[in-house]
């Protein structure tokens, strides 16, 4: 069986040291815009969260890409081909996650699951980024995370629009003001 | 520039000016980052008899080395100025998000001088500042303040904000940012008010280099193994800052009716049981494995809180024994902006006189709706009551002859840890640079709360270590953290050797600085003093029941002190000391 990333937002403390390390490991220097992984905080309302790829089954990424660049692996990671990639920047309106962006060499990058050893997941003290084999209820979890989907915007955009939905759901009854 | 962004942000409300400038390099070895470099440009800036509402003092901002990496709890920040509250020097920390954002705007500080001609706030996009209108604004909460900051620059953006009570000076006025997070002592946000200043908004999207990086990664995941996620932090885990509230009523020394008792019979109902029945989640600062912050919600009332200071001084010292009533005055305090530490103290000396017949607040111990309502008439001057209690203790006492029953020491409200059930906590407080204050020398752990001798020395190291803690700046709540870890990450941060002795000398110089301006400021050993009611009033109950802190006492604890910190009898750091920390006078 193949390890998945999972987020439970409702564990999730908003620390971000998941986004430091990831920033630190990919980049080599601390700078969590350009992490692989994100958390969106929503500080009056206490809550937090931590947005992953999800490594889709059939990633919109992938088909975007005109240079093949885009593949998935034996392991089911969908990873960039920094040789192929020519910058053209197609699969980042083309995720409905905000998942993949340019970098400043102009290379798409995106999560790699660190291949194989995640270290957002070795950094999150409330365990709210895992890295295991789900089990079924698991799998309705992710499943049900993955059907927030947001068609425009920018990936920053995107992905703050994904989390205010599970804010609603989180705290309905403040979640008006988000 | 390693860990350091090099630079600061000058901002000059008067003119209307911001500029950039280097950061004052040559002052990194002696004075480090956060409180160290921010009491030194505070000095070099602002003379010691600058009126605090003067458009001449300045307001220093500054992140600590750290800031913006992954060494945990290094998120926090600080402020420095001249507190209208207390007339002293003060320096005022922070968690939550906004010191790494501003380290990846690019930025290790701002400073901020003059007083602008209408309500503005400032702006910053990494390289791009400006200083905006804020008028329509004005009266705004501080949750409010910083919905309307982040729509205006960005839903990532993190902000600093004064509500109603900074905007009408209250001298106890606090910033607050990520909502629940507070610059709480001292009264920054009466002096953000005092330069028309609303708010400070920031947006970085640059990062934070260090020499090493493999190293470093190593070394902090040891140190946060090793030193932080130990049984002693893990605490902060678990309970948060609640846990407090059982071990003080243990020990007898728990803030209760006016600080006339020592335990709460019903401390139950405030403390670390009571929180989690109320909790929805666990809540952090940036950088923080620890997530000590315990989000509640009662009866549609929540915040994230509350802490053990507000437990006890707004619920125990009130005789509130009501979770609900607590979280709701909490959050319009956070709202408003008010220090809950003062203005528990204030309200409770209020209830005091009321019930002691001396002058009719109409606030009563443990009757929560003018309790409530009394904290919106504070921070908007709505009423005479309301007015009266902005004052403050001090003024408060002095206005209705009543320093018998007010504790405070130098304006500043005490904190909820009673001397007279360990000395320590009185010398601490007496001898602080900005007025009683429980974060510079903390003592209840000991094993004997009143070796006058001992509990001396432990408060001058517990001065110093805390001087160079919050210059790096790590949290209060890494309890174990010591100049050994802390030059070992800094040697990695830089690629240099650090050493915990100059780690150590720089705490000393730091504290012995602030000293120094507060000498210059006016102030003398006779300052250095407690309350009328801790020399005299016994405490009413438990097991310090009876107890005072004499005055001969304190006196003799006092000049053990100065001693022990090479200072004189009248509590002037000497030559030789000067000399040995490479301190000139001011």
């Amino acid at each position: 069986m193949v390890k998945h990333l999972l987020a439970f937002p409702d564990l999730c403390t908003g620390c971000n040291r998941c986004a430091y390390v990831c920033s630190a490991v990919k980049e080599g220097l601390f700078i969590p815009l350009r992490a692989r992984v994100h958390v969106q905080n929503f500080p009056l309302h206490g809550y937090s969260v931590p947005c992953i790829c999800f490594q889709c089954p059939k990633p919109e990424c992938l088909e975007a890409c005109p240079e093949k660049a885009i593949y998935k692996n034996d392991e089911e990671i969908v990873l960039v081909d920094k040789e192929k990639c020519n910058g053209c920047g197609e699969c980042v309106p083309a995720c409905p996650y905000g998942m993949i962006d340019l970098g400043p060499d102009n290379l798409a990058y995106k999560c790699d699951y660190c291949g194989g050893e995640p270290a957002c997941v070795q950094e999150c003290a409330p365990g709210a980024i895992v890295f295991i084999e789900p089990e079924r209820e698991q799998k309705k979890i992710k499943a049900l995370q993955m059907k927030h989907r947001v068609a425009s915007g920018t990936p920053e955009e995107k992905r703050r629009a994904r989390a205010e939905v599970f804010l609603k759901e989180a705290r309905p009854a403040r979640a008006a003001s988000a | 520039m390693n860990l350091y962004a090099g630079q600061v942000l000058r901002v000059d409300l008067s003119k209307g000016e911001l500029s950039k400038e280097p950061l004052r390099e040559e002052w990194l070895k002696d004075y480090w980052g956060c409180w160290g470099l921010a009491v030194k440009y505070f000095c070099e800036l602002v003379p010691p008899t600058t009126a605090p509402f003067s458009p001449a003092n300045a307001l220093v901002i500054m992140t600590g080395p750290l800031a913006g990496t992954l060494a945990p709890t290094s998120s926090r920040f600080c402020l420095v100025s001249k507190s209208a509250h207390t007339g002293t020097i003060f320096e005022s920390n922070m968690g939550g998000a906004f010191g790494p954002e501003l380290k990846f705007a690019g930025y290790d500080g701002i400073i901020i001088t003059g007083r602008a001609d209408s309500l503005v706030y400032i702006r910053i996009k990494d390289g791009e500042v400006g200083l905006e209108e804020a008028s329509a604004m004005t009266g705004q909460g501080i949750f409010e303040t910083e919905a309307l900051l982040k729509e205006a620059l960005s839903p990532e953006a993190k902000v600093l904000a004064i509500g109603p009570a900074g905007e009408n000076m209250i001298t106890f006025a606090c910033v607050g940012s990520e909502a629940y997070r507070q610059m709480g002592r001292g009264g920054a946000g009466a002096i953000f008010g005092s330069k028309n200043l609303k708010g400070i908004v920031c947006r970085g999207t640059g990062g934070v280099r260090v020499a090493d990086l493999e190293a470093f990664r190593r070394k902090e995941a040891h140190w946060t193994q090793t030193s932080l996620l130990t049984e002693d932090n893990l605490w902060a885990k678990s309970d948060g800052t609640s846990i407090l509230v059982d071990v003080t009523n243990e020990m007898g020394l728990h803030p209760t009716r006016n600080f006339s008792l020592g335990v709460n019979e019903d401390h139950a109902a405030l403390g670390p049981e009571a929180v989690r029945q109320a909790k929805l989640a666990d809540r952090a600062c940036a950088s923080c494995p620890l997530g000590c912050g315990k989000f509640t919600h009662i009866n549609g009332a929540e915040v994230e809180g509350p802490e053990y200071e507000t437990l006890s001084l707004t619920g125990s010292n009130c005789q509130m024994n009501q979770l609900e009533q607590v979280i709701r005055f909490n959050r319009l305090c956070d709202d408003l902006g008010l220090d809950t530490i003062s203005t528990g103290n204030i309200v409770a000396l209020a209830m005091d006189l009321t019930e002691s017949g001396r002058h009719d607040f109409n606030l009563r111990f443990g009757q929560p709706e003018d309790y409530l309502a009394v904290v919106t008439e504070i921070a908007t001057l709505s009423t005479a009551r309301g007015k009266d209690l902005a004052l403050g203790t001090k003024k408060l006492a002095e206005k209705y002859d009543a320093q018998d029953l007010s504790t405070e020491i130098k304006g500043s409200e005490f904190p909820a840890y009673d001397p007279r059930g360990d000395y320590g906590m009185g010398l601490a407080y007496a001898t602080s640079e900005r007025g009683a204050c429980h974060l510079r020398a903390f003592t209840i752990f000991t094993s004997d709360h009143f070796n006058i001798e001992a509990l001396a020395q432990d408060v001058v190291n517990g001065q110093n270590l805390n001087a160079i803690k919050w210059s790096m700046c790590f949290c209060d709540f890494w309890g174990t953290v010591n100049t050994v870890i802390m030059a070992d990450l800094l040697t990695a941060g830089l690629g240099r050797p650090v050493a915990p002795e100059e780690l150590n000398r720089a705490g000393e110089r730091i504290w012995n600085l602030a000293r120094l301006y507060n000498l210059k400021a006016g102030f003398t050993a006779a300052d250095d003093r407690l309350p009328r009611k801790i020399m005299e009033q016994k405490l009413g109950n438990g097991p310090n029941e009876g107890r005072v802190f004499r005055k001969e006492d304190f006196e003799r604890m006092l000049q053990i002190y100065y001693r022990l910190r090479g200072w004189d009898a009248k509590g002037a750091p000497t030559k030789g000391k000067l000399a040995e920390l490479g301190l000139q006078p001011l």
